[in-house]
């Protein structure tokens, strides 16, 4: 809990102060390990600067030192020779469904989608994680070492996304990233309508969506008012009662019934919690920055932004990042105009750019989705650095999980989550070879270690 | 063309366009007769390689081209695609890819359904997959029915044939089917095989009184007779180890049965059984998820664990969204994972053709039909991508929607 607090304070996170935020903390509380340095290694430090040969040093889950060169190795580390490797940050996936839609995924399984009313903000997707889900250790052998779990796309208003470290644990607030924001996960298009039309509900169209986004948030201003006010009156009550002499009474004022579906609304318009809004088609994503600005709030990415590269200019401006897939299309009307070129329009027309996955076999190659979308690129006359194209899942996925002060690249004082791999990251041939989270080693494929799920256990521990 | 038509033995084969006279000299084969990497120059002519050597007599200057190394591979087979079923798939509008509401779908032949005009054939070119095995899914049936050779070039000539292989689906999710227990499932795929001999049997009688009525349409059967005397092969969709014994064991009162396995998530747990009986694999490498108990033994060195026991093993696309654009990644994957690039070279051309019967498509060889791949690096390499495609010895039209709205917004956005 120390370093939690340490690291809330070193980076400015506030802790949400909203009513009843104290439970469900997170209890991720990393292993000690022994301080090392990572030497001779082919380092990308996920700045987009491309790659040098040289050393990254490591102490108490904290990255101390980095240089170029031969590094020199204080008494008491731990060399490791990474010669021939390539180091990067860890893998960070901005949209996942694991423990949520865990293996195996029969109904019994399934609680990524709270299907049953187009506005549920008030569900987490933390309470439906399960952490033995054999998925986790299979994104980790890819590099994956931090995750957002969100709620499924069936609803306007899916609920809260959790942001998780790549940990083996028995709980799941022991896999929560410490400090990191919570997400709201926000659904346009065909998902909606086609789950509350075919239950003659509304929405069953597109504009029925807007109205529905439009009604919730009205609903949150309303309550965000109804809090206000108590605040304002419980703010008079103690000046009254400290200036109060005894002689007369005034009672406390009591606070309005909590709701939990307009808390998390109520975090969005107070910018602690980060949209994240599934939107395929560019004059979707175009229609939601203007209810956004309707009702003062950010949206922080769109996700399955098939059609991004129609609007990087309004997406750059707006600062509004764009989490994509390399190329996947077709799957339904709404991604019809896919194309593998989507991710390096985006980055060329100066908008963030991520790559994404929503996809349990997909999470475990996120490097070959990033190398895909680049090459697509340069195809089309816009030549993207490898290195920029590991920012797609390294450092502008931080950004939009509002972790970015505490991983995602390789600086000084930031959470050692480090990947080393046997290759260049974009070749098809790279594995993953060691996954360090703050340091630990949580997978090493020479020594054999990697997380073995209780699910696992006994009927399928040899693979990995 | 005669070969061929006579292998496959069934149905129609699509026309073929007219070929040009190539000769692409200076090529860096992939695969050959003379080993990996060699430079040749290949002689093209009536859509087959006519000559392969060094310093090949050319022809007019104009049908030469000069390749400066550039690595060819024969054109790459997907063992399993759904284009030319739907322009999009989830809109629920196609059901082309399954026959519903019937017991029996062993005479439903999916080529009849496809769309030769499909905006989609051109993006497996592109990523220099030349041909590709339609494949039904099960509707109401555990035999679904018969899959189809295309070859991606719009238009007439799609559909190279409509009559490839049976296909039976005996995966967890399909024990609804026959009854609901696995066992009855098996149970009616045998009793479906000896009727359809029972049914050869009783042609002859068709119109007398020794006949007995079948439960199963005349088309079903027929189709059966062909699995059952070996004329078409049949290829099982089935993950778990234990029901890949069974259906063995139950299939060898047929020996004349060709039979193939697809998917086959655990085929590593049997795979000296495998190659002992000689049954090739069909995998979807990149699926490694234990998505349900009879997946549990799923794992990326699957191929790896096929090759080490002789067992024939080919490639399909297999995810879902992204399909054909993944088959060169996933061979790529197996090798990270321990197969040998040759090996996974040969899973998406020699083997797959072979598997299937196709023996002179996947090899770059003189008599072979001219697939060829053209590319701008290693094609496993999820960076690359071919510079040109040939498909019967003309060269393919590359140009897709995709890549002219990805123009279109290029310029309209002004990007660099």
């Amino acid at each position: 809990m120390k370093k939690t607090v340490k690291t809330m304070v070193l980076f400015g996170l506030a802790l949400l102060q909203l009513e009843g935020f104290a439970d469900y903390d997170s209890t991720y509380n990393p292993a000690s390990h022994a301080a090392f340095v990572i030497d001779q290694a082919n380092v990308d430090l996920g700045l987009g600067q491309g790659v040098f040969k040289g050393w990254v040093q490591v102490e108490d889950g904290r990255i101390t030192a980095v240089g170029a060169g031969d590094a020199k190795i204080p008494d008491g580390f731990k060399q490791i020779d990474a010669s021939g490797q390539w180091l990067t940050p860890g893998i960070i996936d901005v949209h996942s469904h694991l423990g949520d839609y865990p293996s195996p995924s029969y109904r019994a399984h399934s609680d990524g989608n709270e299907a049953t009313s187009p506005v549920t903000a008030e569900v987490w997707a933390e309470h439906s994680v399960w952490p033995q889900d054999p998925q986790f250790p299979l994104a980790l052998a890819g590099g994956v070492t931090t995750l957002q779990v969100l709620p499924g796309s069936a609803n306007l208003f899916g609920g809260r996304s959790v942001v998780l470290k790549n940990v083996w644990s028995r709980t799941v607030q022991g896999m929560k990233f410490p400090g990191a924001p919570y997400g709201l996960k926000m659904a346009c298009g065909e998902n909606p309508k086609r789950v509350y039309g075919s239950k003659s509900r509304s929405p069953s169209t597109r504009m029925g969506n807007f109205a529905g986004y439009r009604k919730a948030w009205i609903d949150a201003q309303e309550y965000q008012k109804k809090w206000q006010a108590y605040d304002k009156a419980l703010e008079d009550y103690e000046a009254w009662k400290s200036a109060s002499d005894g002689t007369d009474y005034k009672a406390r004022p009591s606070p309005p019934k909590r709701d939990l579906k307009m808390e998390t609304l109520v975090g969005v318009l107070e910018g602690e919690i980060l949209v994240h809004n599934h939107c395929y088609r560019a004059d979707e994503m175009a229609q939601i920055i203007d209810l956004s600005k309707e009702f003062g709030y950010q949206v922080t990415a769109f996700h399955h932004a098939v059609e991004a590269y129609k609007i990087g200019d309004l997406l750059a401006a707006n600062n509004t990042c764009s989490a994509m897939w390399a190329d996947w299309w077709q799957f339904k009307l709404e991604s019809f105009d896919g194309v593998k070129e989507n991710v390096a329009m985006v980055e060329a027309a100066g908008a963030c750019a991520i790559v994404h996955s929503d996809s349990a076999t997909g999470i475990q190659r996120l490097n070959q989705e990033a190398a895909k979308a680049m090459a697509a690129g340069a195809r089309l006359g816009l030549a993207v650095d490898p290195s920029i194209a590991l920012t797609w899942i390294t450092k502008n996925a931080a950004q939009a999980l509002g972790v970015l002060a505490q991983t995602g690249t390789i600086e000084v004082g930031k959470m050692a989550d480090l990947v080393l791999w046997s290759d260049e990251p974009m070749s098809v041939y790279a594995r993953a070879e060691t996954v360090f989270i703050d340091g630990v080693t949580h997978f090493d494929r020479r020594a054999g270690i990697a997380p073995i799920t209780d699910f696992e256990i006994g009927q399928r521990e040899e693979i990995f | 063309m005669m070969k061929r038509i006579l292998l496959i033995g069934l149905g129609f084969i699509g026309s073929l366009a007219a070929a040009d006279e190539y000769w692409l000299t200076n090529a860096k084969l992939a695969t050959g007769p003379d080993g990996i990497g060699v430079i040749r120059d290949i002689h093209v002519k009536n859509g087959r390689i006519e000559a392969l050597g060094q310093g090949l007599k050319v022809g007019l200057p104009a049908k030469v081209i000069d390749l400066k190394a550039a690595l060819v591979t024969p054109g790459f087979i997907d063992s399993a695609t759904t284009i030319g079923l739907a322009e999009v798939s989830g809109l629920g509008v196609s059901q082309d890819g399954e026959v519903a509401d019937d017991d029996m779908a062993a005479g439903f032949r999916v080529g009849l359904a496809l769309n030769d005009a499909s905006v989609l054939i051109p993006v497996a070119s592109n990523d220099g997959i030349t041909r590709g095995v339609v494949v039904p899914e099960p509707g109401d049936s555990n035999f679904a029915g018969i899959s189809a050779l295309v070859r991606f070039q719009r238009g007439e000539g799609f559909i190279v044939s409509d009559a490839l292989a049976q296909h039976l689906y005996l995966r967890e999710w399909d024990r609804r089917h026959a009854g609901g227990s696995r066992a009855s499932a098996l149970a009616s795929v045998v009793h479906a095989l000896e009727e359809s001999a029972r049914f050869d049997q009783q042609r002859r009688d068709f119109n007398s009184r020794k006949y007995r009525a079948f439960e199963m349409s005349a088309a079903d059967l027929q189709a059966l007779s062909e699995v059952r005397t070996g004329r078409m092969k049949l290829v099982a969709h089935v993950d778990r180890a234990a029901d890949i014994r069974h259906l063995i064991a139950a299939l060898e009162d047929f020996p004349e049965i060709r039979l193939v396995l697809a998917g086959a998530t655990e085929a590593w747990k049997v795979s000296k059984l495998l190659a002992a009986k000689d049954i090739p694999v069909l995998l979807s490498i990149m699926n490694n998820l234990p998505e349900n108990f009879d997946r549990l033994g799923a794992r990326l060195d699957h191929a790896t664990l096929l090759d080490a026991d002789g067992v024939q093993f080919a490639f399909m696309s297999g995810s879902p969204y992204s399909e054909f654009r993944s088959l060169s990644q996933a061979a790529g994957v197996a090798v990270a994972y321990g197969l040998s690039w040759t090996t996974a070279i040969a899973a998406i051309t020699r083997s797959p053709a072979q598997i299937w019967g196709l023996e002179d498509l996947g090899v770059i060889e003189p008599g072979a039909i001219a697939d060829l791949v053209i590319w701008d690096g290693d094609p496993l390499e999820v960076t690359s991508a071919p510079t040109a495609v040939m498909i019967d010895g003309a060269w393919v039209d590359l140009s897709t929607r995709h890549k002219a709205l990805a123009e279109r917004y290029r310029d309209l956005l002004d990007l660099k």
